[in-house]
């Protein structure tokens, strides 16, 4: 018998078992983040409240939909919120990053301190500034009062509802994004800088032409991040507003949540999703392309 | 020092007093609520400290408000998820590091592209998977489907490409099994970067609202913040036992976070991962 090179070698095998190991996480990802994509589309195409058969009403969810205000008051006021919890977060994280991107006393406890509003829970969160902007025995009176402010209804007042609820959040993430940054900038090698002061840079030189450009990737980032996340916030509406007063908080993922859980119509609320879904991808497309742009 | 420095540090530390002041004020605010009254909350003017040191509201808590049984499903939860994770997010990042295989490239982008779906479209099906497998009210509903994150597989694939390929091939040649070298090489070698995919998950876990608010309509299996959100309903008008809860909710993050303050803020925010 001639020597045959053997069908399945010792590379062969150990290739074997690097798959072997990689199956749990095909099946998990499929199961659990990809297949419930397909479902959902699928879904968006019935009228379904679980209860009875799913009747196909093809495009029928959608046209409703677009034609409904209630749908574009979450909406609108969707983009309220995220603008109004990103810029300021883009705006204050990077000098505050500055300004702990040096060794001095302290540094470790001043971010220490900075960072706990992150780990607290959202639901807390919440309950605790419930109770922080009552209008008559809440915290942030000892502040307004003096200022001439009596009675802010912050909760139930329709103009101060969304404001109230940007303000928890721009409070409890901040220093996530702030802490971001902060690694950006750490990774940013001092010599570039010295050398650019070397060369008789002045400080404010420096940073618009040496730290900003290095850091362009990092602030992509932290902005992606921090739409994506501030898009998804369901707990506040939920816990501090009930949507309301009106609909004046009523954040997509709570009219989702609603029109799922408390409407049972699963069709409606996996269209909705859907729509949400891609205006994320279109926002996270714009954005890298605004970065890309300035190069 | 030139009086200039002087200035700008003085100027420095009070913009960093104020700012910590801030950041820090509502929390220290909760535990000092926690241990007021129920009248000393509503007095005017506004008392920010209590005036004398009340314990009573958390032996309340615990008999009125049957807080243990809340936190007994967070605990149950949390370290179920982080000790299944932390094993099935190094073994799929081990794969994906050390190994070729046809198809790797993909798995592995397949893997990173889940991190862009957001969980709001995915809840609707999720919990239509749950109805079907009969899950709805178990601990299975809340624990399985965040066993695995992409993120966390991510961060573990970018650590152990970094090992030395010496180790594994030294082991294989001493007749180790591929088992083994995962379990006694691999893993206690990625222990730093498991204990900072284990904290994420862990807060991530801890803090979690919507799914388990779907999940479970059985008190038998609500997790802490579903037990917040029933009090918030139910008590409203009792804020020191709101406060109390809260309390108890936030202390093992808090303490998770001031033991292991580096680790905990570099596994929170992908510092392991982040290269800018």
């Amino acid at each position: 018998m001639t020597i045959n090179k053997p069908k399945f070698g010792y590379y062969d095998y150990i290739k074997l078992w690097g798959l072997l190991f990689c199956v749990p996480g095909i099946i998990f990802f499929s199961i659990f983040y990809v297949y419930p994509i397909f479902r959902a589309i699928q879904i968006s195409l019935y009228k379904w409240n679980i209860l009875e058969r799913p009747v196909f009403i093809g495009f029928r969810n959608y046209t409703q939909m677009f034609t409904s205000g209630e749908f574009w008051n979450s909406f609108l006021v969707t983009f309220y919120y995220v603008i109004g919890v990103v810029f300021p977060i883009l705006l204050f994280s990077l000098p505050v990053a500055l300004m702990f991107n040096r060794p001095f006393r302290l540094r470790e406890g001043f971010l220490a301190i900075w960072y706990i509003p992150v780990i607290i829970p959202l639901t807390v969160a919440a309950i605790l500034w419930k109770l922080m902007f009552n209008p008559s025995f809440g915290l942030l009176t000892l502040i307004t009062d003096p200022l001439g402010f009596k009675n802010l209804r912050w909760l139930n007042d329709p103009a101060l509802a969304m404001p109230s609820l940007i303000i928890i959040s721009i409070w409890r993430s901040f220093p996530y994004y702030m802490v971001i940054m902060l690694a950006g900038l750490g990774s940013i090698p001092i010599s570039y800088t010295e050398a650019a002061k070397v060369d008789g840079a002045s400080p404010i030189q420096n940073f618009l032409y040496i730290t900003l450009p290095l850091l362009k990737n990092v602030l992509l980032y932290v902005s992606i991040v921090a739409v994506i996340n501030s898009f998804q916030v369901f707990a506040l509406p939920y816990l501090m507003t009930g949507g309301g007063p009106g609909s004046a908080t009523r954040l997509l993922p709570y009219y989702i949540y609603q029109n799922a859980f408390e409407y049972l119509r699963m069709g409606y609320a996996s269209s909705a999703s859907l729509v949400l879904m891609l205006v994320l991808l279109a926002l996270t497309i714009i954005q890298f392309r605004i970065f890309k742009d300035n190069e | 020092m030139r009086p200039q420095k002087i200035v700008t540090n003085v100027v420095f530390y009070l913009a960093m007093i104020f700012g910590a002041t801030v950041m820090i004020f509502p929390v220290i605010y909760m535990f000092s609520a926690s241990l007021m009254s129920r009248q000393e909350i509503f007095s005017t003017p506004i008392k920010i400290f209590p005036e004398a040191l009340r314990f009573s509201n958390y032996i309340e808590v615990f008999t009125r408000f049957n807080i243990h049984m809340y936190l007994n499903n967070s605990i149950i939860v949390a370290v179920s998820v982080i000790a299944i994770s932390a094993f099935t997010s190094t073994l799929v990042g081990y794969s994906l590091a050390k190994f070729q295989f046809p198809g790797k490239q993909f798995v592995f982008y397949f893997i990173i592209a889940t991190m862009m779906i957001p969980f709001t479209v995915i809840v609707i099906p999720l919990y239509l998977l749950i109805l079907k497998l009969n899950w709805a009210n178990s601990y299975e509903a809340l624990i399985i489907p965040s066993a695995m994150t992409p993120f966390g597989v991510f961060l573990l694939r970018q650590f152990i490409l970094d090992l030395p390929d010496d180790y594994i091939d030294a082991a294989r040649i001493d007749g180790s099994s591929e088992i083994g070298i995962f379990l006694k090489i691999i893993m206690p070698l990625s222990i730093s970067a498991i204990s900072a995919t284990s904290i994420m998950t862990f807060v991530s876990n801890w803090n979690s609202f919507l799914w388990p608010l779907i999940v479970t309509s059985r008190q038998r299996y609500m997790t802490l913040p579903l037990g917040l959100a029933q009090f918030l309903n139910l008590y409203e008008q009792e804020w020191h036992l709101l406060m109390t809860s809260s309390v108890i909710a936030v202390f093992p993050v808090l303490v998770i976070f001031l033991l292991f303050q580096r680790k905990f803020i570099e596994g929170m925010t992908g510092m392991t991962g982040l290269k800018a």
